[in-house]
């Protein structure tokens, strides 16, 4: 097992303290004998003084005592130096002693230090890695007991991320081929369904207006799904990075064209104008047209589905620095902040989307968005509650268009 | 009388693309899978045979693709129609040298396919 970090801060304390309590206690013990002593003798030195100084008063032994009291004097002073040199080397004995054992916790400290160092460094340094997505970062499990055991808590914790994100991969795999296969699938049926109700129609001088209508009803719902598999199918593709465009030099201005035509009955059809503008001398993009073609047309979709009869719908293209902007604007109620942050989200709609015969699949802005991205540009949105909403896309212009021009 | 010989796995698609093209004034044939399809192509008198080929691109035993493929290998040069579920079927699908004259897919738009079917066989 590895040792402790606790353990040896334990040990490192009590031989710390050990050896200060050693040292003062030896250091103070010698203080209070020396000066005990000292005093003993000191005092001892009056006593043969004073005896000397008794005799010499009484006038016995004059020469002796004389000579008695003065080396007294010089006896004191000397245990006077002996006393301060004694004090002084005590001072100096617990002085290194306390030096000794806080050098001794220092150096037992910075070892701990370091001991420690290497592994939470490591442990930065691999969760760093983990988070910037490198999913097999471990780290090496060793050194103190604490470091040792957050070592194994990480790389167990890793461990558990790697799986989730492996089943999680595979969720999404999984999902992406049932899209796939299920959008397929069900083209079959709908074939029947649509091509059946088609032949109805081929004989509706023998119908009745109210079997005429109820075919019609069939036919508009077919309409419906089909777009819906198209689009979830279009969805699945890019999740799955499936999603693939053959770009090629292409005019926007025919394109333009040719979805406004394709939406001028249902525009006509709610008395709604529908305008548009290009820009002269707009250079070729680099797009695939029919994708370009399928974005207008989601976009001039939901700004005649949300916007009331008579309402305003424009189309307009220019260059931006060094893109081309198109943007699709209406006049029709506009879309609360609340909800534009995730207009372009799959299966968000407009609260008129709920409320109103709105036939869009909820996917048109989220397929629009992959589309534009796919060709290397962006959209955006803007939006003002009772007065409209914008929704523009920026298309990069080729670096060399003068290759184009020559054509 | 022009006669297509059409091929799905599916019964029901195969009752509405007959109806759909007899309605038009066609002579329909109909096989379940490619193996039919190649089958009734060798079997088939010599000018009774199909002037054109309606295939599903996928069909269980063999695919459209498949039976053209052997029918080019063969030399028959039938003009063919591929039908795919997939939503942008495109010569990825058949490689050129299987002279695919069209692709379509489902739900199948009948004004094209007879636009076509009228073009290759006029």
């Amino acid at each position: 097992m590895s040792p402790s970090l606790a353990n040896r801060l334990r040990i490192g304390f009590a031989i710390g303290f050990a050896v200060l309590t050693a040292m003062a206690v030896i250091g103070v013990g010698r203080f209070i004998q020396q000066r005990q002593d000292f005093e003993d003798a000191i005092a001892r030195s009056y006593q043969v003084e004073m005896a000397a100084r008794v005799r010499l008063a009484r006038g016995a032994d004059v020469k002796p005592a004389r000579s008695t009291v003065a080396a007294q004097a010089g006896r004191r002073q000397e245990l006077r130096d002996q006393i301060s040199s004694d004090t002084r080397d005590t001072a100096l004995l617990v002085a290194a002693g306390l030096i000794a054992g806080l050098t001794g916790a220092l150096l037992l400290f910075s070892g701990l230090i370091a001991s420690m160092r290497r592994p939470l460094e490591e442990l930065v340094e691999a969760s760093e890695r983990l988070a910037g997505g490198d999913r097999g970062a471990r780290v090496e499990v060793g050194g103190l007991s604490e470091t040792a055991a957050l070592g194994a808590a990480f790389n167990e914790m890793a461990d558990e991320l790697e799986r989730e994100a492996s089943q999680r991969d595979q969720l999404d795999r999984l999902k992406d081929e049932f899209v796939l296969t299920a959008s397929h699938e069900l083209r079959s049926p709908l074939t029947s369904v649509q091509g059946f109700a088609e032949l109805l129609m081929l004989e509706r001088d023998s119908l009745t207006p109210k079997q005429v209508d109820t075919v019609e009803i069939i036919l508009d719902n077919c309409r419906h799904l089909v777009r819906l598999l198209n689009d979830l199918l279009d969805l699945a593709r890019s999740d799955a990075g499936r999603l693939a465009i053959s770009p090629k030099p292409t005019e926007l201005a025919p394109l333009i064209d040719d979805a406004v035509r394709t939406m001028r009955g249902q525009t006509d059809g709610a008395s709604q104008t529908l305008t548009q503008q290009i820009e002269p001398g707009i250079p070729p993009v680099n797009v695939e047209p029919d994708r370009i073609r399928q974005i207008l047309v989601n976009l001039l979709t939901n700004a005649h589905e949300y916007s009331p009869p008579g309402a305003t719908i424009g189309v307009t293209a220019r260059v931006v620095d060094a893109d081309v902007e198109i943007a699709v604007t209406d006049d029709g109620p506009g879309i609360p902040e609340s909800q534009l942050e995730h207009i372009f989200e799959r299966f968000v709609r407009g609260d008129a989307g709920l409320t109103q015969r709105v036939g869009g699949t909820g996917l048109g802005l989220a397929i629009s968005k992959s589309l534009v991205e796919l060709h290397g540009g962006t959209i955006a949105v803007a939006s003002t509650v009772g007065a409209g909403s914008t929704f523009s896309f920026r298309l990069p212009i080729p670096a060399a268009p003068g290759a184009q021009a020559s054509r | 009388m022009t006669r297509v010989l059409v091929a799905d796995d599916s019964e029901t698609i195969l009752l509405l693309l007959r109806t759909r093209l007899e309605l038009a004034g066609y002579e329909v044939e109909t096989a379940a899978d490619g193996q039919e399809v190649t089958e009734l192509m060798r079997g088939g008198e010599p000018g009774r045979l199909p002037d054109l080929l309606l295939l599903d691109a996928m069909m269980p035993r063999k695919s459209g693709i498949d039976a053209l493929r052997e029918l080019r290998a063969a030399g028959v040069d039938t003009p063919a129609l591929i039908v795919s579920a997939h939503q942008d079927a495109t010569d990825a699908d058949a490689p050129t040298e299987l002279e695919v004259s069209g692709y379509l897919t489902k739900p199948i738009d009948f004004d094209r396919l007879l636009a076509s079917i009228a073009e290759l066989t006029s």
